[in-house]
């Protein structure tokens, strides 16, 4: 009995999934930046001003090299100007 | 010679040893195992559903983009799939599409896993993804060769679901730990309850095991198991008491009760042999009064043998169908004689037949052994009354006196063998008749019980009544 704790324990752990394969992401650039500043832009007016200022400090982020930090809040802008959907 | 075990003094394999011990391991067991299954059913509808939900949308999301790429081409998928990196806010969207040569057309993946294209149409693969300026997460990632030649690759990165199916792991395998602490706990509390009410009983037996029988087991207030095999053990101890008691007084009783005639015998003898008178017949006559001596003798031990005969039951195997209104009849007839050669009148009474199922000369022998006291104790001139009647599936069998009657307490003892009432010394007797009586009816499944006669409070009389199973009524 003492045994199939152990067992059982090693069975659970041996179940998960195990990470070989390593992969990267592509860096986002600056020209990301500007797609996405671009695809925000392609909104409809009304929709923008939703989360116009969003947009325009995500894009000074990336303009400052804060790509990443300006990528996500591009990205939450384009994200906050779509219609809801329910 | 006793086998015994050799014994392991240390205290782990005591506690390994104990009866207790594997009570508790049992039950941890059986917690364990319960506690397993739920972890398992917990698991399945936590961790396990996240991992289904995930791989169903990413799944969901490649077959959407596939169909896409037939319906609208590359550029579609590649516009489609920019759409949804660009809304991707918590950054968790895997996505690479490649064309037929291996060139990267869109997507935030750098390339597809090593070996990838080598597989099936469709295949799922686990990865650890490399951040720039973060620790590197896991991901999950389905990969679809579309119609032409083209790979499709969606993902969905799944750290948080990783942390929280890391976190259940650990908190299953605390609670594993935890239950296995407490299940050596239990066993050794287990154990020590155990011995601890235990120790009453093997004190005593050890000092019964060194011959002195008068220690009982201590009971608790609790009347648990433990004091009811207590208490089984001091019944069993009181019975061998009393059997030894009874033993050792069958042999006081042989050595008092045999030495008079022996001695009378052993006397006799050495005093013919001694005397000068060499007459033949006075010789004959004290060698006769010798033997007659010894022939008593005799007949004691053959009624304890056939006392213990009787009680061990070796006489079952001669029981057969028989009439118990012939064999009154015929006792009846016998002591009817010798009632009368004392003035004393013989009644009987009875329903012919009585069947029952026995064996007739022992049943034969307790009537005559009634009959025999009762001739003895009715004064001249008195009655004796020998009945008997069914009552439903029973017979019960009356024998009346008009003697001095037992008092309750010789009641209790006059199935002791060689036990005599103070009334009974100055008769003719070994105390060993109703000994004989009592183990034939208790042979036959029946009751021995005494009550007063009619008589006067002094002289009530003795009314001895048994109880037999009745064989059923034969069919006419």
């Amino acid at each position: 009995m003492l045994l199939r704790l152990p067992c059982l324990l090693a069975l659970m752990v041996g179940a998960m999934p195990v990470a070989a394969t390593e992969l990267r992401l592509v860096a986002p650039g600056l020209a990301y930046c500007d797609e996405l500043s671009a695809r925000f832009a392609r909104l409809p007016a009304a929709r923008q001003e939703v989360a116009r200022d969003l947009a325009e400090e995500g894009s000074q982020l990336c303009h400052d090299g804060h790509v990443r930090t300006g990528v996500a809040k591009l990205r939450r802008a384009l994200r906050a100007a779509q219609p809801r959907q329910n | 010679m006793p086998h015994r075990r050799q014994q392991h003094p240390g205290p782990l394999w005591r506690l390994l040893s104990s009866a207790g011990f594997r009570f508790a391991t049992l039950f941890a067991a059986l917690f364990l195992a319960a506690g397993l299954g739920f972890a398992g059913v917990l698991w399945w509808g936590t961790a396990g559903t996240l991992e289904r939900q995930t791989d169903s949308a990413i799944r969901a999301d490649a077959q959407a983009l596939a169909e896409r790429w037939r319906e609208a081409g590359t550029d579609a998928v590649i516009e489609a799939i920019g759409e949804r990196l660009a809304l991707d806010a918590d950054g968790q969207a895997l996505y690479l599409l490649l064309d037929p040569r291996g060139q990267r057309l869109a997507g935030n993946l750098v390339s597809l896993p090593p070996g990838a294209g080598e597989g099936p149409a469709e295949s799922w693969h686990h990865l650890t993804l490399e951040h720039e300026d973060e620790a590197p997460g896991e991901a999950r990632l389905y990969l679809l060769e579309l119609p032409g030649g083209a790979t499709l690759a969606v993902g969905r990165e799944v750290s948080e679901k990783q942390r929280l199916r890391a976190l259940l792991t650990e908190g299953l395998a605390w609670a594993a730990g935890a239950a296995l602490l407490f299940a050596v706990l239990g066993a050794w509390l287990m154990r020590r309850a155990l011995e601890r009410r235990l120790t009453p009983a093997v004190a005593t037996a050890a000092l019964i095991a060194g011959g002195d029988l008068s220690p009982r087991v201590p009971l608790s207030a609790h009347d648990d198991e433990f004091d009811r095999l207590g208490a089984s053990m001091n019944t069993m101890l009181d019975r061998i008491a009393h059997l030894m008691d009874g033993v050792r007084g069958v042999s006081d009783a042989i050595a008092h009760d045999l030495r008079t005639p022996i001695a009378r015998a052993r006397n006799g003898l050495e005093e013919a042999l001694l005397s000068e008178d060499e007459d033949p017949a006075a010789l004959r006559g004290a060698i006769e009064r010798g033997i007659a001596d010894l022939d008593n003798v005799t007949r004691v031990f053959q009624a304890v043998l056939r006392i213990a005969e009787v009680e061990a039951g070796a006489r079952r195997a001669a029981f057969a169908p028989l009439d118990l209104a012939l064999l009154l009849a015929d006792a009846a007839e016998l002591y009817g004689a010798s009632a009368e050669a004392r003035g004393q009148t013989l009644h009987t009474g009875w329903t012919a037949p009585l069947n029952l199922t026995g064996d007739r000369d022992l049943l034969l022998q307790v009537v005559a052994n009634l009959l025999d006291n009762a001739v003895k104790f009715t004064p001249p001139g008195g009655n004796i009354t020998l009945s008997a009647a069914r009552d439903h599936d029973q017979l019960i069998i009356r024998v009346a006196d008009e003697g001095p009657g037992l008092t309750l307490a010789d009641r209790e003892r006059v199935g002791e063998r060689f036990f005599r009432a103070d009334q009974a010394r100055t008769t003719p007797g070994s105390g060993l008749g109703l000994s004989l009586v009592r183990a034939v009816v208790q042979l036959h499944g029946g009751v021995l019980w005494f009550e007063n006669g009619d008589g006067p409070p002094d002289f009530p009389g003795l009314v001895v009544l048994f109880r037999l199973p009745a064989a059923a009524a034969p069919a006419v």
